[in-house]
């Protein structure tokens, strides 16, 4: 008996430190990342200027590095932590692969809020105007699905058809007013869909950081509550969890930052529905370590897909919506056909 | 035997007009077109054909118009009222049948192939023009002027048009200062490459446009490039509705003082001289892409054209070509002082 004891003891902690492992790697990987963010850009700059830029006002390098470079970069670690992190909070409380920022509808709600600002709401400080619609039709989207939840105690079926019946309706006021628009507003719309992080700034990223950043420390204390209700509601509520109560406090924070990630830097998909995905075939469903894994890797998706986006095809810039697809659906495909057991 | 002759050239020109003579013209897909005359009926898809049509005196002729031209009542007057036929990108075919044109004048991509098969059910001809492009607006025009017998009012706005372009020619021959300049379409961050109407008009105006050597008409760019470009002149292009009846250039200003506030781009040399502009789609290609030329001219060669008054050339535009009086508000101003 002791022995099996301390077997399973030995088991659990192996376990643990290869996922312990995991975020470590991640982490690298995300400051390898940032540093080749930050090391790559139009104007040509040496490492050894980079260098001095960073630490000592050189001028125009200077501020290549302060105002143009370390904001982009940070603000699509931001953007992909924030992204990769909503999604597995949407998948745990709704049980079902499928959920991320997107398929729930708040992505939606943003991209019309965003829309409306656009074509209705022109003048100065577009950028905050803009963001503030996408955050305003965000919220909108995420309280219809608590409402709606409320009033059929928060079954993940019944949000996941609110997400997608609201993800058509805010897909459709988008298609109709783009129809209204003129030729110029229309193009606007549609760069905002591709998503951009070339209006990232301090200001930006501060705001930003407060909306993704903010739900973390719930989140992580309610991990053991995410694990449970993957057992099911019924196993869930046996064990003391209040699910209606996760449920909403899942689709709030995970609309929050939905709301942060994009708001600024327009709609970059995928990473919300695939950073958990990846994470969780290689370091299992344990949420305390699969929401900050989640968020990591999202993070080193978007940066690097950021960096190539502005690499590739130099100085044309492939928006980073598109190349975040390309690099990340055969990173997918590969993980999904070595599993040979199910991972979900 | 004259008689004869008289009587047979009578009757040509006679069926001519009744069973109709046709004309071939080529349009902006290169198509070689057969076009059936008389060309009294015209439904027009786009506001670039109703202002070249309205600069040949044929906007009588104009049975159906797209919907949005309703958004600019005061621009053009009693063409509003008639019937609408849909929006430009996806008009409504039956509206369009039910006006029994003589003619749909659309732009080469939009609407697409669609409009001519569904057309075609109907025995209406349709032609595609694309008056925004610069360097076949002068061939489309006389082309338009061929359909419609009004030779003599197109060759009166191209030579008028030549005439300017011909006087900047001349004057910046006179400079092998070529400024370098950074055109930025209506979305930010995308600027005009080659094959764009904005890349066409800079260097018409004599400008080195600093996204010449880039790919693609309109390009996605770091701002990072921008400020390894150096340019001296920044030209945006905007949108900000009615141009005509805008009383001040409020919205063109806060554009290019957002331009001017854009994070490291004190170091851009058009930046720290205030050598930032902002264009109102009205003169941005189009028909009206030479008062454009004509502002650009004057912002990348102002010791040459210190005093030419570009608004005086949008005044005769308006007023001999359009028949409106000259109103409204098109560019920001210079600023006053450099901001932070």
């Amino acid at each position: 008996m002791n022995t099996t004891a301390e077997a399973l003891c030995r088991c659990y902690k192996d376990r643990a430190g290869y996922k312990a492992l995991f975020l470590c790697l991640s982490t690298a990987l995300l400051v390898a990342a940032i540093i080749a963010g930050l090391s790559i850009g139009a104007s040509g700059l040496s490492p050894a200027e980079i260098m001095t830029a960073l630490f000592r006002d050189t001028g125009r390098a200077h501020s290549i590095i302060w105002m143009l470079r370390l904001p982009r970069v940070l603000m699509a670690a931001l953007v992909g932590f924030g992204l990769g992190l909503a999604g597995t909070v949407f998948q745990a409380i709704l049980r079902n692969p499928l959920a991320s920022p997107f398929t729930l509808g708040v992505g939606s709600a943003a991209g019309f809020g965003a829309v409306t600002v656009i074509l209705f709401l022109g003048g100065g400080f577009q950028i905050y105007r803009v963001a503030g619609g996408a955050f305003a039709f965000a919220m909108v989207s995420a309280f219809l699905i608590l409402t709606v939840a409320r009033m059929k105690r928060a079954s993940s079926e019944t949000m996941i058809l609110t997400g997608i019946a609201q993800m058509f309706l805010f897909s459709s006021l988008t298609s109709l007013f783009q129809y209204m628009g003129t030729m110029e507003q229309v193009h606007e719309v549609v760069f905002w869909f591709f998503g951009s992080l070339s209006k990232a700034g301090w200001h930006e990223i501060s705001i930003a950081a407060v909306l993704i950043l903010a739900p973390l420390p719930m989140l992580l204390r309610r991990a053991w509550d995410f694990n449970l209700l993957a057992a099911g509601d019924d196993s869930a509520m046996a064990l003391g969890v209040d699910v209606e109560k996760l449920r909403m406090w899942g689709i709030v924070a995970g609309s929050l930052m939905t709301a942060g990630s994009i708001c600024f830097t327009g709609v970059i998909g995928f990473v919300g529905l695939v950073a958990p995905h990846i994470t969780r075939m290689v370091i299992g469903a344990d949420h305390r370590f699969l929401l900050p894994a989640a968020g990591l890797v999202g993070a080193v998706v978007v940066v690097a897909a950021d960096t190539l986006g502005r690499t590739l095809w130099a100085p044309q810039v492939i928006p980073i919506g598109i190349v975040t697809s390309f690099i990340g659906v055969p990173f997918f495909f590969y993980l999904l056909m070595r599993r040979t057991k199910e991972y979900w | 035997m004259i008689g004869w002759l008289t009587a047979a050239l009578f009757l040509s020109f006679w069926t001519g007009s009744v069973f109709g003579a046709s004309v071939a013209v080529e349009d902006a897909l290169g198509r070689n077109v057969q076009v059936t005359l008389p060309i009294q009926r015209i439904v027009v898809l786009n506001s670039d054909v109703v202002e070249i049509l309205r600069t040949l005196k044929a906007e009588d002729r104009v049975v159906g118009v797209f919907s949005e031209i309703s958004r600019e009542p005061e621009f053009w007057g009693d063409l509003v009222k008639k019937p609408k036929v849909g929006s430009w990108r996806d008009p409504d075919m039956e509206a369009i049948a039910a006006l029994k044109p003589d003619l749909v004048i659309a732009y080469s991509r939009n609407p697409g192939p669609l409009l001519e098969q569904k057309m075609a059910l109907f025995g209406i001809q349709v032609l595609r023009f694309d008056f925004y492009k610069v360097d076949t607006l002068e061939r489309e025009v006389q082309v338009m002027g061929k359909l419609l017998k009004l030779e003599k009012e197109a060759a009166r706005f191209c030579n008028w048009q030549r005439w300017y372009l011909s006087m900047f020619q001349e004057k910046i021959a006179g400079t092998s200062r070529r400024p370098a300049v950074y055109i930025e379409s209506y979305t930010d961050y995308h600027a005009a490459g080659p094959g764009s109407g904005g890349h066409e008009m800079c260097v018409l105006a004599g400008g080195r446009n600093i996204a010449a050597c880039l790919s693609i008409p309109y390009p996605r760019i770091t701002p990072e490039w921008v400020v390894s470009r150096n340019p001296e002149v920044i030209v945006k292009a905007a949108s900000h509705g009615n141009g005509y009846i805008s009383p001040a250039p409020t919205a063109f200003n806060q554009r290019r003082d957002a331009i001017l506030k854009r994070p490291a781009w004190h170091h851009i040399p058009a930046v720290s001289s205030g050598n930032v502009h902002v264009m109102d789609s009205a003169i941005w290609t189009g028909p009206r892409a030479i008062i454009g030329i004509a502002h650009m001219v004057r912002w990348m060669h102002p010791h040459l054209f210190r005093d030419f008054d570009p608004k005086a050339v949008h005044r005769e535009y308006l007023e001999t070509f359009q028949g409106v009086p000259y109103k409204g508000v098109y560019v920001s101003d210079f600023p006053k002082k450099r901001l932070p």
